[in-house]
C-alpha cells in the first residue's frame, strides 16, 4: 500500500537496458525508428533520381530530387521563395487564429448555454456539412482576390472543427464530476472553471489540430483559385510553364510546414495533457 | 454535533421508457446519534446510494423530511460530505489540488487552501504524494485522497458511498481498518453505504439492513464489539454471529434477484 506499484517516471516506458553485446546493436535498438525511416526515404528519394537519369520517366513529368534542390536554389537566388512562403503563412496565420479564438468562444458558450446551442446548432451542422470551396465564387465577389478573400476562406474551413469540438467537449462532462462539484455546493463559475474547462481541453485541442490542417488546405485551395501570390500561386503558375521541379519544390515546402505544424500542435497538447497516462 | 434523522423519506421515480411511477424508498425511519459510526447494507437496487444522495441535498425526496441537528436539509451543506465511489477525484488536478477543492469552492485562496488542507493529507498517509495526479496513484491511494477531500471541509456528517467496493480484498481490509482509525481522530458521525457485510460489521456501531425495494430499513442491529477492534475480530465467534444474522436478512431477497425476480432498472439506483 505504502508503495504504490503505479508510480512509474512520467513519460514514456521504462527503459529496457541490455547493457551487453556489440556496440552497433546496443545504438541499433535505440535508433532502429530513426534509422529505417531515413533509409526508406534516402532509398526512394535514390529511385526517383535514377529512373528519371536513366530516361525511363521523363523529368517533364516528375521532376527529380536534384531538379527541386535546384528549383529551390533559383528561387531563393531571386528572392521570390520568401515573399511565397511568407504571403502563406501569414494568410494562415490570420485566418486560423481568428478561427480558434472565435470557434473556442462560441463553442464553449454554445455547450454552456443551452438555449444558445438551439440557436445554434443548424447553422453549424449546416455550414460543416457544406463544402466550403463551393463559397469561393461568392467570396471573391465580396473581397476580391487579394489577403482579405484568403483570409476569410482560411477562417471559414477551420472554423467550424473548432466550434464543434470545442461544443461537444463542454457538453461531455461527466455527470459524476459535475455531483462531486454540486455536493460541494460549487459556484456556477467554479463548476464551469474547474470541471468543464478542464474536461473539455482535450476536445478544444483536437478541433484545433483537425482546424490547422484543414486551414492549410484552405490557404493552397484559395491560392490556386485566385491569387498573384503564395505558394500555392507559385504551383499553379509553375505547373501552367510546365516547371514541374519549381512545382515539385512548392509541393515539398506544404509538407514540410504541414509537419512542423503538426509537430507544434502535439507539443500544446502534451503540455495540456500532463494529467492523463501518457501513452508511450 | 451531526445527529441526523430521517423521518418518513420516500422516493418516486418516473421511468422514462414506460412512463411508470417507481417507488425506490417506502417511508424509510432512521436516526443516526452524533459521532456513531452507522452503516447501511442491502441487497443492489434497494436505494441505499440514492437515500445518500438524498441525504447529501443532491436529490430531492419526495416525500418526508430530513433533519441534521434538528435542521432540515434540503440542499447541499458545508456540514455534510461525501467520500464518493471510486474515481471520483477530477484527474486533471494534483492530490492536493483534489483534497483542497471544497475549500476552493468556499472561496478559500488556493495557497491557504493548500496549507489548510496538510494534515488531512498527513492524516490519511499521502504525504509526499501531493503533486500526484490520480491516475499516479493506485486505488487505495486514490479512495484515502477522496476521504481526505471529504474531511477537509470538516463537516460533522460524512457520507461513505461504497468507497472501498473496488479495491482488492487485502487493500480493502487495511482500508477498513485505517478508516476507523481515522474516525476515532475526527470524531465525525459516519453514515456508510456499502453492500458488503463484513465491512459493514466491522466498522459500525449500527447496521441497519434494507430490504429489496422499495427501500426502507427492516432491522437495527447494535454491533457490541468494543473498540478498537483490530482486523483479527473478524474471526471471532461474535462477529461471525453478527455477520449470519444480518445475511440471514438478505439473502432471500439476493435470491429472489438472482432467480431473475426483479425486473429492468433494480441496477440503476445503485
Amino acid at each position: 500500500m505504502a508503495t504504490p506499484a503505479a508510480l512509474s517516471p512520467r513519460g514514456g516506458l521504462p527503459a529496457v537496458r541490455l547493457d551487453h553485446g556489440p556496440v552497433w546493436r546496443l545504438w541499433w535498438q535505440r535508433n532502429e525508428r530513426l534509422a529505417l525511416g531515413a533509409f526508406g526515404l534516402v532509398l526512394l528519394m535514390a529511385m526517383w533520381e535514377l529512373v528519371v537519369r536513366l530516361g525511363l520517366v521523363r523529368a517533364l513529368f516528375v521532376s527529380s530530387p536534384s531538379g527541386i534542390v535546384r528549383a529551390f536554389a533559383e528561387a531563393l537566388d531571386r528572392g521570390t521563395l520568401w515573399t511565397d512562403i511568407s504571403i502563406s503563412l501569414a494568410e494562415f496565420a490570420l485566418g486560423y487564429v481568428a478561427a480558434a479564438i472565435l470557434g473556442i468562444v462560441i463553442g464553449i458558450a454554445a455547450g454552456w448555454y443551452r438555449r444558445l446551442n438551439y440557436i445554434a446548432s443548424p447553422w453549424l451542422a449546416a455550414w460543416y456539412a457544406t463544402p466550403h470551396i463551393a463559397l469561393i465564387p461568392l467570396i471573391i465577389l465580396w473581397f476580391g482576390i487579394g489577403l482579405q478573400y484568403k483570409v476569410f476562406y482560411v477562417f471559414l474551413v477551420s472554423f467550424f472543427s473548432v466550434v464543434i469540438n470545442a461544443l461537444a467537449g463542454v457538453q461531455s462532462a461527466e455527470a459524476k464530476y459535475l455531483e462531486v462539484a454540486k455536493s460541494f455546493r460549487a459556484s456556477q463559475a467554479t463548476v464551469f472553471r474547474t470541471v468543464v474547462l478542464p474536461g473539455s481541453l482535450p476536445f478544444i485541442l483536437t478541433g484545433l489540430r483537425l482546424a490547422a490542417g484543414r486551414a492549410w488546405v484552405g490557404v493552397v485551395v484559395s491560392e490556386l483559385v485566385g491569387a498573384n501570390q503564395g505558394l500555392g500561386f507559385m504551383i499553379n503558375l509553375a505547373g501552367t510553364m510546365l516547371d514541374t521541379g519549381r512545382a515539385m519544390m512548392g509541393i515539398v515546402m506544404l509538407g514540410i510546414f504541414g509537419v512542423a505544424l503538426g509537430e507544434v500542435l502535439g507539443r500544446v497538447e502534451k503540455r495540456f495533457d500532463v494529467w492523463r497516462p501518457q501513452r508511450a | 454535533m451531526g445527529k441526523l434523522e430521517a423521518l418518513d423519506i420516500c422516493m418516486e421515480y418516473l421511468q422514462a421508457r414506460t412512463g411508470n411511477r417507481m417507488l425506490a424508498i417506502d417511508r424509510l425511519n432512521l436516526v443516526i446519534e452524533n459521532g456513531s459510526f452507522v452503516s447501511l447494507v442491502g441487497p443492489s437496487g434497494c436505494g441505499k446510494t440514492t437515500f445518500l444522495k438524498i441525504v447529501d441535498g443532491l436529490l430531492a425526496p419526495t416525500g418526508g423530511q430530513l433533519l441534521l441537528d434538528g435542521r432540515s436539509i434540503t440542499e447541499p451543506g458545508r456540514e455534510r460530505a461525501v467520500v464518493f465511489q471510486d474515481s471520483s477525484l477530477f484527474p486533471w488536478f494534483t492530490v492536493v489540488r483534489n483534497v483542497a477543492y471544497g475549500l476552493e469552492c468556499q472561496g478559500v485562496k488556493p495557497a491557504d487552501a493548500r496549507e489548510r488542507v496538510q494534515p488531512f493529507i498527513k492524516m490519511v498517509g499521502l504525504e509526499g504524494f501531493e503533486n500526484h495526479y490520480p491516475y499516479e496513484l493506485s486505488g487505495g491511494m486514490q479512495q484515502r485522497a477522496n476521504l481526505a477531500r471529504a474531511l477537509a471541509v470538516d463537516p460533522e456528517l460524512l457520507l461513505m458511498d461504497e468507497p472501498f467496493a473496488s479495491l482488492d480484498a487485502q487493500t480493502r481490509e487495511l482500508m477498513q481498518e485505517e478508516l476507523l482509525g481515522i474516525w476515532r481522530q475526527s470524531q465525525k458521525t459516519v453514515l456508510f453505504i456499502t453492500h458488503a457485510i463484513s465491512e459493514a460489521v466491522y466498522l459500525s456501531d449500527r447496521v441497519l439492513v434494507m430490504g429489496p425495494r422499495p427501500g426502507r430499513v427492516i432491522e437495527d442491529l447494535h454491533i457490541d464489539i468494543p473498540r478498537p477492534r483490530p482486523l483479527k475480530v473478524k474471526r471471532t465467534p461474535q462477529f461471525l454471529d453478527y455477520e449470519d444474522r444480518v445475511w440471514s436478512l438478505i439473502e432471500a431477497q439476493v435470491k429472489r434477484d438472482m432467480a431473475g425476480g426483479n425486473g429492468a432498472g433494480g441496477q440503476v439506483l445503485g
